[in-house]
């Protein structure tokens, strides 16, 4: 697996680190502000992908990735890989409109996915709703939260480019362990479809998004359940 | 931390039950036996906010698509409008990010059934919401910004006290608009 480490015009090396979705622990983040002092670290910037860069001078690229590892942060793979999850601050302790727990999820699948290898790059983002901070529409694998324990998952899209798409609905109303099946299950269709270097989104367009759907009943939707129940309680005998 | 994901706690759904309540009180088939909420649009509406309530959700996820469109009972428009001037006060206004399966939502879809030609796809603000039904009929639009005001200054009341708030038992202010009995002293 590559790493995300690059040459840059002014000839020092920037370094890609990830943390959980974006979020720090003060101690990491403290941590990180010495450990980058420590190795004459240049600049640091925030990513797109709630990650941050930091650059500096190649000597100190091998010191700064293992006071990093030690700080419980990673660099970013490169390439054909599964990238860092884009999660929104959706879950119960944050934000006062999150339908269900997106942040919670996202590490989750950053923490089972980050560096998959596959045909190209995959990139997974995570809404706590429909407002979609974190742009899944726009993700190879989009999810919105639309209530608690339930997911609507995107996929094929592509934000950047000259002809960004937005992705499609493959699955509604999925639990947290559906769209972990789900994900797998693109994952591995998505290696045995794509034509060389080709990104999920183009093989979406190409062969459709039916061609990633699951086969009939794969997964049970938790809100079948709760549909199920919510008529038996509107059916009930007796007054409203 | 502590915190919830969004959540019916987030709103009055009781003060939403209650004029819905007042509403089957006057309903012929109110203690007759023959009240089968899933086929009436206040027994429907009722019963979802109970659920929402009960389970503690504010989405009640495919209950737009259970409404029951077959209920031709006569409702009065001075029944329904209290009712339908608090779902309005409780929508949380997500615009874009609208729900039609928001409990909030599905009771405003049920009450203008019982006394508008059509339903409005909700424009997820209120200003908007109410210069729709203004298009479809100017009287119910009329009295229903009436209601809505009233409520309003109602909750206002509780804000102006010192005290413990009686309906909300909430330290003074309770951030309410409370709905059914103005606030007589704290």
């Amino acid at each position: 697996m590559n790493k995300a480490i690059f040459k840059q015009s002014n000839g020092m090396y920037a370094i890609n680190i990830v943390s959980a979705c974006g979020v720090f622990t003060p101690k990491q983040f403290a941590g990180l502000g010495q450990a980058t002092l420590k190795c004459d670290v240049y600049r640091l910037k925030l990513t797109t992908r709630q990650t941050v860069v930091a650059v500096l001078n190649e000597e100190n690229l091998a010191k700064l990735e293992t006071r990093l590892l030690a700080l419980g942060l990673s660099v970013s793979p490169y390439g054909g890989t599964v990238r860092a999850v884009k999660a929104c601050a959706g879950n119960a302790a944050l934000c006062q409109r999150a339908l269900g727990d997106a942040l919670d999820l996202g590490i989750a699948l950053q923490e089972k996915y980050l560096g998959w290898e596959l045909n190209k790059d995959v990139k997974i983002a995570v809404a706590g709703c429909s407002r979609g901070c974190t742009d899944p529409l726009c993700a190879d694998f989009g999810v919105i939260a639309r209530s608690r324990d339930s997911f609507d998952v995107y996929i094929g899209g592509r934000g950047s480019t000259r002809k960004p798409l937005h992705g499609q609905l493959l699955a509604e109303n999925l639990s947290t362990v559906g769209v972990f099946q789900l994900l797998e299950h693109v994952l591995d269709t998505y290696s045995n479809l794509a034509h060389p270097k080709e990104r999920l989104a183009s093989t979406v367009a190409r062969l459709g998004v039916r061609a990633f759907a699951p086969p009939e009943g794969t997964f049970t939707s938790r809100n079948e359940q709760l549909d199920d129940e919510f008529l038996a309680f509107i059916s009930k005998e007796g007054e409203a | 931390m502590t915190g919830t994901i969004r959540s019916s706690a987030m709103v009055d759904l009781d003060a939403m039950l209650k004029p819905l309540q007042n509403i089957c009180i006057e309903c012929d088939h109110f203690h007759s036996g023959d009240c089968k909420p899933a086929t009436c649009m206040i027994g429907f509406a009722s019963r979802s906010l109970k659920f929402a309530l009960q389970k503690g959700i504010l989405d009640i996820p495919g209950a737009s698509g259970h409404i029951p469109r077959s209920d031709m009972k006569h409702y009065f428009v001075e029944n329904i409008i209290p009712a339908l001037a608090e779902t309005c006060l409780q929508c949380r206004e997500c615009r874009d990010s609208h729900s039609p399966d928001c409990v909030i939502s599905v009771t405003r879809f049920c009450l203008e059934n019982t006394i508008l030609e059509k339903n409005i796809e909700y424009p997820g603000s209120l200003f908007m919401y109410l210069a729709m039904v203004k298009e479809q009929d100017p009287e119910i639009a009329q009295i229903l910004a009436g209601e809505i005001k009233r409520k309003k200054n109602k909750g206002r009341e509780c804000l102006e006290s010192n005290g413990h708030c009686k309906e909300s038992g909430r330290a003074w202010p309770c951030g309410y608009t409370h709905t059914i009995t103005p606030h007589t002293g704290h």
